[in-house]
């Protein structure tokens, strides 16, 4: 099995380093058309041009575009992502601390979007020629049409301002420190024994983590239906029902195992934009990650962290659709018998 | 099959709430009560007309700067139709074209759009329109745009798969051997088979990019501050949220009125035109 994964997986690597540096290239060319000036906007008002001109010097933005992006790839390769204009921090510090949150925030809620498009997913197919069916195909329509951040402002609605049962800005509340350590708060708060800290964090995810996931299941309860259905064509099926197998066992032992392949290609597409939706989500929940981040540098108009920002996104993508990919290799047993 | 389409329940009420807001959008000045810009300081924040403490000149109540919900929401209509219909026209466009291309030809121009494809793909959607709004600047056009050039290869994947099972089609080849131009093939032999597909594509994109336009003008990165946007009057109503929840909860059923209007247009239309979809991507 190792035989035929690791030149896969290595193939797939070599693409996304490939796909890397094409990205890089379209980021900077996409922000350095731009019509702000970074070198103005990071200087007081009061500056003169001549100053201006110097401080555009000392930023290298009077070389050649290619030159400039050719320092900017040896830098960043070099682990030096440059200097936040507005912040006046190195980028990665900045990155470094908001990433696990989002990498937590983004892991929770795939964990309930897996649950709730597994399940769901079960649901429908089991509810096929059913008098319920159109109902519930109906609702999934209706599901499918609320995104994540319309999820995030209901919830914030109804158990935050309604209710008043959870908390709905940041990791943590007020009086509560954050713990010494790594920035994976319930890891670390778990790890370290503070319990309290844990169950507090947890509490603060709850929201965001079921708007997210729930905004992500309907996408994998329809495809789960749908190769379910294929599945229950094939002959091995009407077998197992001759043999007196039990529908319950035909369906959870039998056709879930074949019918959850094609639906794991799809989870990765669907991963990759569940992590981007993270954005949103976070600047709605005052949640500390990458996507406050990123959202204050647009408003700044922020480059050197808008351009890492983007590439951490694509990083974490061709990480998701890596991870996915292998899992898809691992779990097809076609691919296992060669 | 024009008249099954019709027949069918989802895309009539599809049609039906999608009707009503274009209507909103193209009479927007006619229909809405009040100068969606006009500031009252005087009543901010008023709560809907129904309800304890509301004055029924402002059905809908008022925002927190006294300006008139219902109208805000009629004038946000106009940027919410304008951007679907018009970037999802444009993503089908140019997402399409290079399908055609792709799928028909193949070999190293196919790797190429594939390639292309793949790029695109290792973005989420969000961030890189959000990166384009960045750099292209505040608009109804620059919006528009980033839609476009971020969505095109949803069309792409899924019109190109589908062209590489039409091409193998005997008429195909029956075409070629009468001597028809690659061009002529296309668009004659190749287009009218995907048709139904393209169709059912462009309804869902349309929800899409209702979405995309609103998390940016959540974000303050759509249109200009002083043309209504349903993701903006979101971004306001969120201050207040306290004082006026209700502010919150219409934008937000406006917003999802109209994905849900597209999607079950979409839905209605994948089951009538017997379009076997494959992948569903969202936001």
């Amino acid at each position: 099995m190792l035989t035929t994964i690791v030149p896969l997986i290595g193939r797939r690597l070599i693409a996304s380093i490939f796909i890397l540096l094409v990205v890089s290239v379209l980021l900077f060319l996409v922000l350095h058309v731009l019509p702000v000036d970074p070198a103005a906007m990071s200087m007081p008002p009061t500056a003169t041009i001549a100053e201006i001109e110097a401080h555009r010097r000392e930023m290298g933005m009077d070389q050649p575009l290619w030159d400039q992006y050719a320092i900017w790839l040896v830098k960043l390769l070099q682990g030096d992502l440059g200097t936040s204009i507005h912040f006046k921090r190195s980028v990665w510090g900045l990155i470094a601390d908001a990433l696990p949150a989002t990498i937590e925030l983004a892991f929770l809620s795939m964990l309930i979007a897996t649950v709730f498009g597994i399940g769901g997913g079960l649901l429908l197919f089991a509810s096929r020629g059913s008098y319920a069916e159109p109902a519930i195909d109906l609702v999934t329509i209706v599901l499918l049409s609320i995104p994540e951040f319309l999820w995030a402002l209901f919830f914030i609605l109804i158990f935050g301002v309604a209710l008043n049962v959870l908390p709905f800005t940041g990791r943590l509340d007020a009086d509560l420190r954050l713990p010494e350590g790594s920035n994976f708060l319930l890891l670390n708060a778990l790890f370290s024994g503070q319990f309290a800290i844990f169950w507090n964090a947890l509490k603060h995810m709850v929201l965001p983590c079921f708007a997210l996931g729930i905004a992500f299941s309907p996408a994998i309860m329809r495809v789960l239906r749908s190769s379910l259905i294929d599945v229950y064509q094939d002959d091995y099926i009407h077998l197992a029902r001759l043999r007196g197998v039990t529908e319950t066992r035909i369906l959870l032992g039998h056709a879930l195992k074949n019918a959850i392949l094609p639906t794991l290609s799809l989870m990765g597409v669907q991963f990759g934009f569940l992590f981007g939706g993270t954005l949103l989500v976070e600047v709605i929940f005052s949640y500390p990650g990458l996507g406050s981040v990123m959202v204050d540098a647009v408003r700044n108009a922020d480059l050197p962290i808008i351009q890492a920002v983007g590439l951490a996104y694509c990083v974490v993508v061709l990480v998701i659709n890596t991870v996915v990919d292998t899992l898809y290799l691992v779990l097809n047993p076609k691919l296992r018998a060669q | 099959m024009l008249r099954s389409v019709f027949r069918s329940s989802r895309v009539l009420i599809g049609l039906t709430i999608v009707g009503i807001l274009v209507v909103c959008a193209i009479f927007a000045p006619l229909i809405a009560p009040h100068d969606p810009n006009e500031q009252n300081l005087v009543s901010i924040l008023l709560p809907p007309a129904w309800s304890e403490g509301g004055d029924p000149s402002f059905l809908l109540g008022t925002d927190s700067l006294g300006r008139d919900v219902l109208s805000r929401l009629i004038f946000g209509a106009r940027v919410a139709m304008t951007v679907a219909v018009l970037a999802s026209l444009g993503a089908m466009i140019v997402g399409a074209v290079l399908a055609y291309i792709a799928g028909y030809f193949g070999g190293r121009i196919d790797a190429l759009i594939g390639r292309a494809v793949d790029v695109w793909m290792s973005f989420p959607p969000v961030i890189l329109s959000l990166i384009l709004m960045v750099g292209l600047g505040v608009g109804l056009r620059n919006v528009i745009f980033a839609i476009v050039a971020v969505d095109w290869t949803r069309f792409c994947r899924v019109i190109r798969s589908e062209v590489l099972v039409v091409r193998r089609k005997d008429y195909i080849a029956a075409a070629q051997l009468m001597g028809f131009s690659h061009p002529r093939v296309i668009v004659k032999e190749i287009v009218p088979a995907t048709l139904p597909l393209l169709i059912t594509l462009l309804s869902m994109e349309m929800g899409i990019a209702v979405i995309v336009e609103a998390i940016l003008s959540f974000v303050g990165m759509s249109v200009s501050a002083n043309t209504p946007a349903w993701g903006q009057m979101v971004a306001d109503a969120r201050q207040t949220i306290y004082e006026a929840p209700w502010n919150l909860f219409l934008p937000i059923f406006a917003i999802f009125l109209a994905v849900l209007g597209f999607n079950i247009l979409g839905d209605g239309l994948r089951r009538t035109l017997d379009v076997r979809l494959i992948a569903r991507g969202r936001t």
